[in-house]
């Protein structure tokens, strides 16, 4: 195999993943064994089942990733793996994998920041992604607006004073009695509901580019004591349209007073149909390079983590074997 | 035959390699910087000293707990890494036989305590048998008290080993009958897990890694709270 073949690791939350990817760029195989039935009954991720299943299942997902990539560990350049941020006990045993491995395998082990992880998923799948560009990463623990400059060069605009976006849709779904994860739940639900039916507020949308989300939470609440009469696919799909509008139009300020070529998605609510087509018409109409990943690739994964791992290795060289998880690591920003 | 141990179930961690010539390098700090920051270094410590090529290792050999779960799957993650990279098999061994090992030639009943934090303790019983220890029940979790009613109950000259007495002086030391065994001896030790794995792999009695369990003894709280929840 020519070029930098690097495996990647991923357990920050309740994915427990495995992948080879070649030069950051061309993924060979991307494993992803998904928890979410076992959280399911609980309504979130809970941190002690995760660290448990990932302990069962990492070892057999990276053989898989091995095998379905038919790469020989001979063959391999580098391990990289999430080092943070995200559930402690969970990153340790991505971590404590990814080293013992690099240690029999005598190659580099690179420790991997998710959320840059996530970032370079875009190059997995638009190798010729051009930056500036302004990313919209959402997830369940993450509302962040950036600015990625370039290379390696990331500044935060914005981020959310509250619940992140993901929690926002967990918790409304929550409430709904629409179960968990609300995410696809509520994605779902809004198809057969009238997104104007229920005009709520949508909270500081022309002012900055922070995000809060927990007035439209509280609102959904209210309406519906208010007024039961209104279908829940109806508040489901004003909620959504009120979460999506807030998203879209402080990504799209960023993107034109920055100059930005490219306007992008990434994290798990990046999934959202609404989203995705908002982002998209921007991008159209306003003439940016769009990046809306394949849903495969907002979710969490491992290839993003190889593909990223493969570009620190290349930029800050191996990291230490005495490096361990680092649960509240930040995106490392230019100020 | 060489065998890796690897050993963190408790605030101690510990590596060590031998085999039949008993243990050649061997590496442990109870204090210091977590359990995953230390691992991997200490074993690549210690094969240097010891000139050990990690590729002769031809067992990995792992505490299984019961222990601090953090601990426990840093330990059990890296050894089912190693052995998966290594392409060699395993052998898990409970983190009180490793206790009870140190002082396996004392006629008493051995009891062995390991802190299970929450005040409780993780605990089982052992008797000498010639060439080594039997273990007289399944390991339990319970409270300092409920061991200290059990080994009244027992009426027996008792050895009681492990962290857990040390942190809870006030119940074991005035039972009549019972000594408690020195600091030195209080955590398992990746030695005696070397040791003990290396009987168990003369008889081959070794599995994949992917058929190696931790030994929690204690669900996940929010399992605990579903369970009490259903039936209240
Ligand atoms: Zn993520």
């Amino acid at each position: 195999m020519s070029g930098s073949v690097v495996l990647g690791i991923e357990t920050s939350c309740d994915e427990t993943a495995a992948a080879v990817v070649v030069d950051g760029r061309k993924v060979l195989s991307s494993v992803v064994s998904s928890q979410v039935d076992l959280h399911a009954r609980f309504g979130g991720v809970v941190p002690e089942i995760a660290s448990r299943a990932h302990v069962e299942l990492l070892t057999p997902v990276v053989a898989e990733a091995m095998l379905s990539a038919g790469i020989e560990p001979e063959e391999l350049d580098a391990v990289a793996a999430t080092v943070g941020p995200g559930l402690v006990g969970a990153l340790l045993v991505g971590v404590s994998t990814a080293k013992s491995l690099a240690l029999v395998w005598d190659i580099p082990f690179v420790a991997v920041n998710h959320l840059e992880a996530h970032l370079h998923a875009a190059f997995l799948e638009e190798p010729d992604l051009e930056l500036p560009a302004v990313v919209l990463m959402v997830s369940g623990g993450h509302t962040m607006l950036i600015h990625w400059e370039d290379h390696g060069r990331y500044r935060l605009l914005g981020e959310t004073l509250d619940d992140a976006a993901g929690e926002a849709f967990d918790k409304v779904a929550r409430y709904l009695g629409l179960g968990y994860p609300g995410g696809p739940a509520i994605d779902a639900l809004s198809l057969e509901g009238n997104p104007e039916a229920v005009a709520f507020k949508r909270p500081m949308i022309d002012v900055g580019y922070d995000f809060s989300f927990s007035g439209i939470k509280t609102a959904v609440v209210n309406h519906v004591r208010k007024h039961p009469e209104t279908s829940t696919e109806d508040v489901a799909a004003s909620f959504q349209a009120a979460m999506v509008d807030t998203l879209v139009t402080k990504a799209r300020r960023a993107a034109h007073e920055l100059g930005a070529k490219s306007l992008g998605l990434g994290g798990g609510v990046a999934a959202n149909s609404l989203l995705r087509e908002r982002l998209l018409s921007v991008c159209v109409d306003d003439g940016y390079q769009a990046y809306v990943p394949s849903r495969s690739m907002c979710t969490d994964n491992a290839a993003m983590v190889a593909a990223c791992g493969w570009y620190r290795l290349g930029v800050d060289g191996p990291s230490s074997l005495d490096l361990g998880a680092e649960p509240n690591l930040r995106l490392p920003t230019v100020d | 035959m060489l065998i890796l141990g690897i050993e963190t179930s408790t605030q101690q961690v510990g590596c060590a390699i031998g085999g039949h010539e008993g243990v050649l390098a061997s590496a442990h700090s109870a204090r210091g910087r977590r359990h995953a920051e230390t691992l991997t270094p200490s074993i690549e410590f210690i094969c240097h000293q010891a000139r050990i090529e990690l590729s002769e290792i031809s067992v990995v050999a792992v505490d299984l707990g019961p222990g601090l779960f953090t601990g426990l799957r840093v330990g059990i993650a890296s050894a089912k890494a190693f052995a998966h990279a290594l392409r060699v098999p395993m052998i898990g061994v409970n983190s009180l036989d490793l206790v009870a090992f140190p002082v396996r030639f004392s006629p008493r009943l051995i009891v062995a305590a390991l802190d299970a934090r929450r005040g409780e303790l993780y605990f089982a019983f052992y008797r000498q048998v010639p060439g080594g220890l039997q273990r007289l029940s399944d390991p339990e979790l319970g409270s300092p008290d409920d061991l200290a009613s059990e080994i009244i109950a027992r009426g027996e000259e008792c050895l009681l080993v492990g962290d857990g007495p040390l942190r809870y002086p006030d119940v074991f030391s005035g039972l009549s009958k019972v000594e408690l065994a020195s600091r030195e001896v209080a955590y398992p030790s990746a030695r005696s897990l070397v040791q003990l794995a290396h009987a168990r792999a003369l008889r081959e009695e070794w599995v994949n890694p992917w058929e190696l369990e931790p030994i929690y003894l204690r669900p996940p709280d929010a399992e605990i709270n579903w369970q009490t929840r259903d039936s209240a």
